[in-house]
């Protein structure tokens, strides 16, 4: 390794790696390069791909298990490399980079071709027809988007539509694959599907936090997925016991909600929600536990999932129903959480639970 | 390993050429961009400036492979040029232009050797699109900035809250209300309570010509937190159309303090502080 | 527990008792503070009770039905309760949660609460 390329790994490290130690780290940064050098060579882009794998390896390093570190570098990479062919994907996240992406035609991208086949035969092989053979045509033979569209008589946009669905599938068969097991209940792989598409209405729908709280094969294959599209350190887990977690909760979701440049009046707004919701934890279930996320897309926002094993709410129309006076309904305090935020969500089951999910927008991001 | 160094070598001779030639290459580029007629607001001499840096930029992004330091004078290119008028698809079109100058002497340098040329191209072109898009991408970036900022001020003028004499404030609302404009009307509304030490809040909506029932619901939640930071609120010039409105969403009237006009709603509003005497004195006996 | 820095102070003027709440107080520390203060309206025989709870960054539901408590209670003890400093952002929170003071005067900062329960002219004003 010359000085210059060892200077360059220790600056990585420091941006974000402190949590692999720093040999882990020069390990994987050898295999990642080895990984990448074979398919693209030393090309200028070459460097960047490896770069890029490592801010997404790092970013979800503390969420992975270790053993799953050296597999998920080398997907990564490969993954990256093979959509160095659709630029659709990159451009969104890394417009500085603006790399070139035409469709490669020199031997070592045959060969690149070559090697992604094997590696993904068994995940392919588990897509239908049409999913298969759309990706082989789009990722492999680099055929874009309009022609596979002029060729089917359909549009570039459902063409596109059908490709990321696609994708979303072959990413859970890899990870399925690798994980070498096959997943415990009917609902993983739909769950799965919805959080590697990140179709976030269909997670709804699927109510992918309880299945993915509940369900730890789930919980371990989600991280790659989501790491993907989503930011790992914006999530803050905070359990909730007794009176005084109440006020530090909110004083902690606040907090974390400032980072993304929310008004003083909708971090007012969030943390009074976080209140009223900890508050029924303690007073109904004794303890349960807070899940604070930090969203990106379409804006920024905050999602806060509340959770609690308690005796769970027997008539949930009559816990919303809002009451003249302000306490109406059960007096849970749901009706004017409901109001206060954007999106409101609730499940429960008697002798079971209640999970609420509740988030709130912020503005389109200002500079 | 070796497709790199020559690629590498490639990169530095192209870099060297266009050095080379920097003020041929320039020239031709800047009369390209005139027989495009694009950059018309610009004056020859800044022209001649503003072509020489992003030719230099775009030199430098080729040789060292970082858009770091073009991005940067991108951002700041487009910030100066923004405000008269430049369109985005001008900006597109030079860098595009120079894009397709540069590969014009390319060609023509290395057209006897085909094989080199496509070498040439093949090393020119990744970096060429990642400038033009970094440029792109820096002046569509900062034209929403300025566009932002611009609404955020419209936005500002149009809510206006006037401390009128020492306790009172008048909130004129003028135009459509949206849910948006709404909750910003409110929020500094209340933060102009505070300010002013406001006591008494008169909010005219003889200006607002459509109130549905999410602005009218806006409208009581404003009036009762106005009350909870200690401020009355007397609201003027409810058409009998938003009356009927705030009665259909449950408002008890009553319980609002509304005056017909605005001049009456300010004498009320003077009665409420204290300023007539008489009235005071009435008040101190109830 | 209540070996820090105190939470409230209840400071008494003449007939009026003020209270300062002085740091986001959890349910319990609110049903002692409760219990504190409707304690000594009693023993002082108060006329006038004011709480600033200026330094409140979040009031939900359960701080303004323990707020609306305490000045029941002062009522049925003789007292009249004005709560003061309510933040913008919180009075806005209360208002769309659904939550108001049920009728419970209230005035910008403590100047104020003492002017509105001194001065008969302003208390007038607030009979909407």
């Amino acid at each position: 390794m010359t000085p210059s390329q060892s200077a360059e790994d220790a600056d990585l490290a420091g941006d974000s790696g402190r949590r692999l130690a720093g040999e882990d780290l020069t390990e994987l940064l050898a295999i990642v390069r080895r990984v990448v050098g074979a398919r693209v060579g030393s090309l200028p882009i070459a460097e960047d791909l490896v770069q890029e794998t490592l801010t997404r390896v790092l970013a979800a390093a503390p969420s992975v298990d270790p053993g799953l570190l050296e597999p998920y570098a080398i997907v990564t990479a490969k993954n990256l490399v093979a959509s160095m062919w659709r630029d659709d994907d990159r451009k969104r996240r890394n417009q500085h980079r603006a790399a070139d992406l035409r469709a490669p035609e020199s031997p070592e991208a045959q060969a690149l071709i070559d090697e992604e086949r094997s590696a993904m035969a068994s995940a392919l092989g588990r897509l239908d027809e049409h999913e298969r053979a759309l990706l082989i045509e789009h990722e492999l033979r680099g055929t874009d988007t309009r022609t596979i569209a002029e060729e089917e008589g359909t549009t570039p946009g459902a063409v596109a539509a059908r490709l990321s669905r696609s994708r979303a599938r072959l990413r859970v068969e890899y990870v399925l694959g690798l994980d070498s097991g096959d997943p415990p209940t009917d609902r993983c792989r739909p769950v799965l599907l919805a959080l590697s598409s990140a179709d976030r209405r269909r997670q709804r729908e699927l109510d992918a936090a309880t299945h993915l709280f509940n369900c730890d094969f789930c919980g371990r294959l989600s991280e790659p997925l989501l790491a993907r599209g989503q930011r790992q350190d914006g999530v803050l887990r905070i359990p909730i016991a007794a009176d005084p977690d109440i006020v530090k909760a909110r004083g902690s979701v606040r907090e974390l909600a400032g980072r993304l440049g929310f008004s003083r009046t909708d971090l007012t707004v969030l943390a009074t929600a976080v209140s009223e919701l900890c508050r029924n934890i303690v007073r109904f279930a004794g303890s349960g536990e807070l899940l604070v996320e930090l969203l990106e897309e379409p804006r920024p926002g905050v999602r806060v999932t509340a959770r609690d094993r308690g005796p769970g709410i027997a008539d949930l129309e009559a816990a919303l129903r809002d009451g003249v006076s302000t306490y109406g309904g059960l007096g849970l305090g749901l009706p004017g959480v409901r109001r206060l935020m954007d999106e409101f969500a609730i499940t429960s089951e008697p002798g079971a639970g209640t999970t609420v999910t509740i988030t709130i927008w912020g503005k389109d991001p200002t500079t | 390993m070796t497709q790199t160094t020559s690629g590498q070598h490639l990169l530095s001779e192209l870099v060297a050429h266009l050095r080379e030639h920097r003020t041929k290459l320039r020239e031709e580029w800047a009369e390209r961009i005139q027989q495009a007629h694009l950059l018309t607001a610009m004056t020859p001499q800044e022209m001649a400036a503003e072509t020489t840096s992003v030719y230099d930029n775009y030199v430098e992004v080729l040789e060292t492979g970082s858009v770091e330091a073009l991005q940067h004078y991108a951002r700041d290119l487009s910030e100066r040029i923004i405000p008269r008028g430049v369109e985005t698809h001008e900006v597109v079109g030079i860098v595009l232009l120079l894009r397709d100058v540069l590969a014009r002497s390319l060609f023509e340098k290395y057209q006897r050797d085909f094989g080199l040329l496509n070498q040439v191209l093949d090393a020119y072109e990744p970096a060429a699109n990642r400038i033009a898009n970094t440029v792109a991408v820096s002046f569509v970036d900062e034209r929403e900035r300025v566009i932002r900022q611009q609404q955020d001020a419209i936005r500002e003028l149009s809510t206006p809250v006037l401390p009128v004499r020492e306790r009172l404030l008048i909130l004129p609302i003028i135009g459509v209300l949206d849910s948006d404009r709404a909750k910003q009307l409110t929020e500094q509304l209340l933060a102009g309570i505070r300010r002013h030490r406001a006591r008494v809040v008169v909010i005219d909506i003889t200006g607002a010509p459509d109130v549905d029932e999410a602005v009218a619901n806006h409208l009581v939640q404003t009036v009762d937190a106005s009350r909870l930071m200690g401020a009355s609120v007397i609201i003027t010039g409810l058409s009998p159309k938003i009356a009927q409105t705030l009665v259909t969403i449950g408002v008890d009237l009553s319980k609002m303090n509304t005056i017909g006009d605005l001049q009456g709603g300010l004498e009320e509003a003077e009665r409420l502080l204290g300023y007539a005497v008489t009235k005071k004195e009435d008040a101190t006996l109830s | 527990m209540n070996s820090g820095p105190a939470l409230v102070s209840i400071l008494r003027q003449g007939s009026t008792l003020i209270a300062s709440i002085h740091t986001a107080l959890d349910d319990s520390e609110l049903v002692r503070f409760r219990t504190d203060l409707v304690g000594q309206i009693g023993e002082h025989r108060c006329r006038g009770v004011i709480i600033d709870v200026a330094a409140l960054d979040v009031i939900d539901s359960f701080a303004a039905l323990t707020l609306r408590t305490i000045a029941e209670m002062a009522r049925l003890r003789g007292a009249r309760t004005v709560i003061v400093g309510i933040q913008p952002e919180v009075a806005f929170t209360m208002v769309r949660l659904g939550m108001g003071t049920g009728g419970i005067p209230t005035a910008l900062d403590l100047e104020e609460g003492l002017a509105l329960l001194t001065g008969g002219a302003d208390g007038d004003r607030r009979r909407s």
